[in-house]
């Protein structure tokens, strides 16, 4: 009995002290996660309607295609890579899966003020303020014509991330160079092949929605991904940077029930020594 | 002729085994707290087996270090992840179970005449593992490996004439870089774990000579002890390790398999880098305490440096702080009053360290600073109330 007592002293110890390095701790440093929102809510534009493919495409090959490609439909940039990257610091995306991922009240936001969207006053695209209401409407349905449904988490992490972003533990090299890159955004973005176990999933998620949530000031652009692409990007870096997870949880189980069974022995052992013993 | 017949006649196997063994003799009025000793033992021979693995793999050099940890050893190996949990969970653990072992000490008088080069090899073991922990959190060459190491090594700054250059020189560089990380690695992998293990065989030989402490602080002869105030250190004392070594071996592994969190820190999953501070920069949980007395002292940096040293140090003269005749702290009702102020004061600091220092936390870092030392400094004046108390009683 008494020893149980000392026991319970033990534990309420250390309970307390752990609350305070571990939850109470970081409540104090990181404060609350805010929360995402995916209405993008602060863009003063509404949803685009209707919208048609076919004039679509004319518009996009008349006011998009000399930067970006869509190599689904077998359109290559006017550019060629190493003159964007002079020009830019940045390598254009090519719009193949654009309208899949993005959400498309801030496609239409986006083109129109891309540095208002994104929330980098820097950002590389020129406003393309020439087109209407319609124009852009008839872009996104293009878009969204040629666009592949159902993009894997990896997919995603390629399109949406992978111009700046490296995942060299999976292999993915960032598109554009480093040294651009820091001369573009002003540092070099981290790698993102244990992103899943430096950050929270909760803050990940908030982050991605809106990089000024996490870090007030950072150079990332807003990229306005729909729920479900922020879900599947932070599904797929939480697997990455955790591959064993499955594994660990098995096994747990079998040595911690090996475990106990040990106490089990190694107890009655214990009272038949100490039977006489008092 | 039986093998083990072989054997005594050259090694006496049998004298061996029954001097540290069968006829030695702990005391039978002792409760859990004193298998703790062999709990450190249990979390040291898990320290060295999985650091032997992770060092099949681990490579000691700045440019690829993050990598061979967080990539080879956990990705890559088989098991690999298995053996990193272990190491850092171990480490983490290893603090836990030393903190109380000590602590018991604390209470129970251990550390008091005949048992005093007992208390200061194991000071200094407590200390060597504290060095063994710093240069390991290097290692993974993370975000706060490389800070906690920045900002430690540049305590030493501090020191009269000397300092800035001991700084380069323990550094190998003007900052934390590659030269620091091969000579951690170097210190933690052969040079503290020889001393670890040196300084545990002659705290082991020590405790041998007086014996283990009890409950009561009672000086039982060897007579005694085989005669009804003892038990046999093997299998009777054993018997019951076992089952302690059982139970927490059940606690260790949950928190290998599904709470190691609180010792693998998510930013360290950040590679090391020299131009971005982190926003907080904290040490592991078990040196938060010392480093909130360092910071404590927040009006004056060289006040904080002394009051750091001095608290890392200071329990190492509790045998001579404290030199009341009533021995364990069950029989000492001033002493366990100000031993529970002590502890929650310990909780206290530790809770802190990890905290902003600013505001009202700074303050309250130096309030909990000033108890951590009147603990210490209360002592002698226990100790002479004490004295007054058993002479007036005879």
């Amino acid at each position: 009995m008494k020893e149980l007592k000392i026991l319970a002293i033990l534990v309420v110890i250390v309970l307390i002290g752990y609350w305070g390095i571990e939850p109470y701790a970081h409540s104090v440093m990181h404060g609350e996660v805010k929360k995402s929102d995916y209405a993008y809510s602060d863009l003063k534009v509404s949803a685009p309607t209707g919208g048609d493919a076919t004039k679509g495409k004319e518009l996009f090959m008349a006011n998009c295609a000399s930067c970006h490609g869509v190599k689904n439909d077998g359109i290559n940039p006017g550019m060629d890579k190493n003159a964007a990257i002079t020009s830019f610091n940045v390598v254009p995306p090519d719009l193949s899966n654009t309208a899949a991922i993005l959400d498309h009240k801030f496609l239409v936001a986006f083109i129109k003020n891309p540095q208002e969207a994104t929330k980098n006053p820097k950002f590389a695209m020129p406003p393309m303020a020439q087109l209407s209401d319609e124009d852009v409407a008839n872009i996104i349905a293009y878009l969204s014509s040629v666009a592949k449904k159902d993009l894997t988490g990896k997919e995603i992490v390629v399109e949406a991330c992978g111009r700046c972003h490296s995942v060299k533990y999976q292999k993915i090299e960032a598109e554009t160079p480093k040294d651009n890159l820091k001369a573009y955004l002003g540092k070099i973005p981290p790698d993102l092949s244990v992103m899943g176990k430096a950050k929270e999933l909760e803050y990940l998620e908030s982050f991605i929605n809106n990089p000024q949530n996490g870090l007030p000031g950072t150079s990332m652009p807003r990229l306005g991904l729909t729920k479900e692409a922020t879900e599947k990007t932070v599904a797929y870096l939480d697997q990455i940077a955790d591959p064993h997870r499955d594994q660990r949880n098995k096994l747990g189980v079998w040595v911690l029930g090996y475990l106990l069974f040990m106490a089990g022995l190694t107890f009655a052992w214990k009272k038949k020594i100490w039977k006489n013993i008092h | 002729m039986k093998f083990i017949d072989w054997l005594d006649e050259r090694l006496a196997v049998k004298e061996l085994v029954k001097v540290t063994l069968t006829e030695y003799y702990v005391p039978k009025n002792i409760n859990f707290l004193w298998s703790f000793g062999v709990l450190v033992m249990l979390v040291f021979a898990i320290l060295v087996v999985s650091g032997i693995f992770l060092l099949m793999y681990y490579k000691p050099d700045a440019h690829l270090a993050f990598d061979s940890v967080n990539k080879t050893i956990m990705m890559d190996v088989e098991y690999g992840w298995l053996f990193r949990h272990t190491h850092a969970v171990g480490a983490s653990i290893m603090f836990l179970v030393l903190f109380i072992h000590m602590a018991r000490g604390i209470y129970y008088g251990s550390f008091k005449a005949p048992r005093e080069i007992v208390w200061i090899t194991g000071y200094i073991l407590f200390v060597l593992m504290s060095a063994t922990a710093f240069t390991g959190y290097l290692l993974p060459w993370g975000q706060m490996s490389y800070w906690a190491a920045q900002t430690i090594t540049t305590l030493f700054e501090k020191i009269p004439f000397i300092g800035p250059d001991l700084v380069i020189w323990i550094r190998g560089n003007y900052i934390v870089e590659d030269a620091t990380l091969t000579r951690f690695f170097a210190l933690h992998v052969v040079f503290l774990p020889l001393l670890l293990i040196v300084f545990t065989a002659i705290h082991l030989y020590a405790v041998r000579i007086p014996g283990s402490n009890n409950e009561d602080g009672e000086h039982y002869t060897k007579e005694e002890k085989k005669h009804g105030k003892g038990i046999p250190f093997w299998p009777v004392f054993m018997a019951k390790e076992f089952f302690v070594m059982s139970i927490f071996l059940t606690f260790f592994f949950y928190l290998v398999f599904y709470q190691y969190k609180f010792a693998m820190d998510p930013i360290n999953f950040q590679p090391a880098d020299y131009l971005q501070t982190p926003m907080h920069i904290y040490p592991e949980w078990y040196f938060l305490a010392f480093y909130e007395v360092l910071r404590g002292f927040f009006f004056s940096q060289n006040l904080g440096l002394i009051a750091f040293v001095l608290s890392m140090f200071i329990a190492a003269f509790l045998p001579w702080l404290d030199t009341s005749p009533i021995v364990s702290g069950k029989h000492r009702p001033i002493y366990k009053v100000l031993f529970w102020i002590f502890i929650a004061d310990f909780v206290f600091l530790t809770i802190l360290g990890k905290l902003p220092p600013t505001g009202l936390y700074a303050w309250l870092g130096f309030v909990g600073s000033l108890i951590y030392f009147a603990f210490f400094l209360a002592l002698p004046i226990v100790s002479r109330i004490e004295k007054k108390k058993v002479a007036g009683g005879r």
